[in-house]
């Protein structure tokens, strides 16, 4: 009796601590997701979605004094308008939080639409720039006023009142957003299926459908599968060191030696190919046996049955391989640090440098001063597009095994 | 006719070589990759950069990584040590989480956990390295200090054990879930037939039968470790002596080491090129364990699969 009771005792124990064992992946998960939303959904926003990196500052000056200059108030709410000068400034923050003064409002005939920068250029204030650090007001005596643009923006309009000129402003096109890297990963995304979907459905046919059973057939098989268990920053080395030479010769440009697009994707094509012929010959392998017959017994020759028979049937099987392709794409960082580099560009050119949306998060979190909120805004937006495919992968499996059962 | 049936032919054995060549260079490029990291690491040792060239033997067994004499010796103990400290974190966690799934929890639970665990293998590692460096660090950080020890801002040999151990613990359960439920029952019926409470049957037969299935998947949790770049490099903090194996202080593994700094180096320079080097190690290295777990494996018993 007390032998059952002790039995009964140590199943306990260990049940509760299985019970607790099995919830820590949903604590991870959990926390994963409360962290990345609670730090990236404060810029998260459309406009970050479609705002470049880099910020281009100007400096800039008025050319025409505004003596006798009268504009009428467009009645911006929250914003303070300059009769004189005719544009309107309202308080704002920038994409990263940070506050700032931004111009809503320039009259067609302002003096800030004939204003010059430091160069000389013909620059005009635009609406959408954003007041960064000074600019210094000129009055008529010639006597001259710096105003701050952290004083706010009803100072500017205020100190501006009676100056005729606006000399060395700072102003700015707000960076910090990620157009840029969504931009190269779609292009990533489009020029890797491009290549490597063509090429592992190709060699699934092969091994699937016409490879004889022999060991060289074997042996490629084997080589394939062993490109499964190769880390991605191996892959990384190989594009350093191959495709990225390839690239640069095959255009002609020795500025591609550190890295580009291009390179990045021949990158992933390798690193996709397993996924694709993986998921191609399981595909196939589900067509039943008796479509290829009919066919061949109809006097369909090989290549016909292959190409009218079997690939078609091995579409849905297909098109999750490329999901899962995109996945792997949108989520590898390490290979494509050395295929693409790390620049945050916002100029995409396929032979250029530039970042997709992984390779972002590393470069904002690499600085001395991590950026986490804007590496977890990109974070939610990779995991959206992660989910969504996951979900749609789930989606056509389960209806294409339906449909031969 | 006959010519119909010629030209046929014909293009049959023209479409078969044209599948044929995108098949042998889909296999070529393991050979590519290997081939091309061999050469490219194989150079620091034979070609000389500003007149030196590194010993081999020194590199492999040094104990101080720096310019310009990189050795490594260390940073492989503390790749091994690392990897090591975290399938020891996970793998009971994961095991248990499967026995859950696969035996106890009821039907919603367990598919409950299952997507839990999916989309937690979903995540891309560079997203764990980001939620390393800005959560798990800190809270290494702020554990540190209540107990008086200086960290290097949280960036240590438990913080890249934590982030590895999330990250290979989904493969692991993953792998584990389908060992447990190919376990015949009728060894599980005989079992209870024979006395033996239901929780004593999960525990002494599901998983003991069970155990080369689990131990394939730790070998997949410890390929992934051993390769896993981006979040290692962001959690380790990058040691330039060992090795360590103080739970608190920084470290540095093969892959941290690869990626920490690639984009300031020159190509060409030794700095760049002993890269390659260490990714021939990083490759030896993981053949290595892999052999030496597929043998522990073979010992295991038998592998029972879904029928």
């Amino acid at each position: 009796m007390r032998k059952v009771k002790k039995r009964q005792v140590i199943d306990l124990s260990l049940k509760i601590i299985t019970y607790l064992a099995s919830f820590i992946s949903v604590i991870i998960l959990g926390a994963i997701l409360i962290f990345v939303f609670s730090n990236g959904s404060k810029l998260l926003s459309f406009k970050i979605l479609t705002t470049d990196y880099n910020s281009k500052p100007y400096r800039l000056k008025t050319t025409k004094d505004v003596e006798g200059l009268s504009f009428t108030n467009p009645n911006i709410t929250d914003a303070y308008f300059s009769e004189d000068f005719g544009f309107a400034v309202k308080d704002d923050y920038t994409l990263e939080g940070t506050e700032t003064i931004r111009f809503v409002y320039i009259d067609e005939n302002s003096p800030l639409k004939t204003s010059v920068n430091e160069q000389g250029d013909n620059e005009p204030f635009k609406v959408d720039f954003i007041f960064d650090s000074t600019m210094r007001a000129v009055y008529k005596d010639g006597s001259t006023t710096t105003i701050f643009s952290k004083d706010g923006a009803k100072n500017v309009v205020d100190t501006l009142n009676g100056a005729i000129k606006i000399e060395a402003a700072n102003v700015k096109f707000e960076g910090g957003g990620i157009r840029g890297s969504i931009i190269t990963t779609l292009y990533l995304i489009g020029l890797t299926l491009l290549i490597g979907l063509p090429f592992g459905v190709l060699t699934a046919l092969y091994l699937h459908e016409i490879a004889p059973q022999n060991k060289i057939t074997n042996l490629l098989r084997s080589f394939i599968d062993m490109l499964t268990g190769i880390p991605s920053i191996i892959f990384g080395l190989m594009g350093a060191a191959f495709f990225i030479p390839f690239t640069s010769l095959l255009f002609n440009n020795p500025d591609m030696k550190r890295g580009s697009v291009i390179a990045g994707a021949l990158t992933l094509v390798v690193i996709i190919l397993p996924v694709v012929i993986k998921a191609t010959e399981s595909a196939l392998s589900v067509v039943p046996k008796s479509y290829k017959e009919g066919s061949l017994a109809l006097g369909a020759t090989k290549t016909q049955t292959t190409f009218k028979i079997m690939l078609p049937n091995a579409l849905p099987g297909i098109l999750s391989g490329a999901i899962l392709s995109i996945g792997r794409i949108i989520g590898e960082s390490a290979a494509l640090i050395f295929a693409m580099g790390t620049f945050i560009g916002d100029n995409i050119t396929i032979t250029g440098r530039s970042t997709s949306l992984a390779v972002h998060i590393w470069s904002v979190m690499g600085g001395e001063i991590p950026n986490i909120n804007l590496a977890s805004t990109i974070a939610i937006v990779i995991l959206i597009v992660v989910l969504i495919l996951n979900i749609s992968v789930k989606l056509i499996t389960n209806s294409f095994m339906k449909k031969y059962k | 006719m006959e010519k119909i049936k010629l030209r046929n032919k014909r293009a049959d054995k023209i479409v078969k070589n044209i599948l044929l060549v995108t098949a042998v260079l889909s296999a070529v490029f393991i050979v590519i990759i290997i081939g091309i990291v061999a050469i490219r690491g194989l150079r620091p040792f034979f070609l000389s950069y500003d007149g030196a060239t590194v010993n081999f033997f020194k590199f492999i067994t040094g104990t101080k990584y720096y310019a310009p004499e990189y050795r490594i010796g260390y940073i492989i103990v503390n790749t091994i040590y690392v990897v090591l400290l975290a399938i020891l974190l996970s793998a009971p966690i994961s095991v248990l989480t499967a026995l859950f799934v696969a035996k106890m929890a009821p039907k919603f639970l367990s598919n409950f956990l299952t997507t839990t665990i999916e989309v937690l293998a979903s995540i891309p590692s560079i997203i764990f390295g980001m939620f390393g460096k800005g959560y798990v660090v800190i809270l290494v950080r702020n554990f540190a200090d209540k107990f008086g020890i200086v960290t290097a801002g949280g960036q240590s040999t438990i913080a890249t054990v934590i982030v590895l151990a999330m990250m290979i613990m989904p493969t692991i359960t993953m792998l584990s879930i389908t060992a447990i439920k190919s376990v015949p029952e009728d060894m599980e019926h005989g079992s209870l037939a024979l006395g033996a409470s239901s929780t004593q049957t999960m525990f002494s037969i599901s998983l003991n039968a069970a155990k080369p299935g689990i131990f394939a998947g730790i070998i997949l949790g410890v390929g992934r470790a051993l390769g896993e770049a981006t979040a290692v490099t962001m959690v380790a903090g990058g040691r330039g002596s060992g090795p360590t194996f103080g739970l608190f202080g920084t470290t540095r593994t093969l892959t941290s080491t690869i990626l920490t700094g690639i984009n300031e180096a020159n190509l060409g320079s030794l700095e760049y090129d002993i890269r390659f080097s260490i990714g021939l190690v990083l490759i030896v290295v993981i053949l290595v364990v892999n052999l030496i777990l597929n043998g522990v494996k073979k010992r295991l018993g038998k592998y029972y699969e879904k029928s």
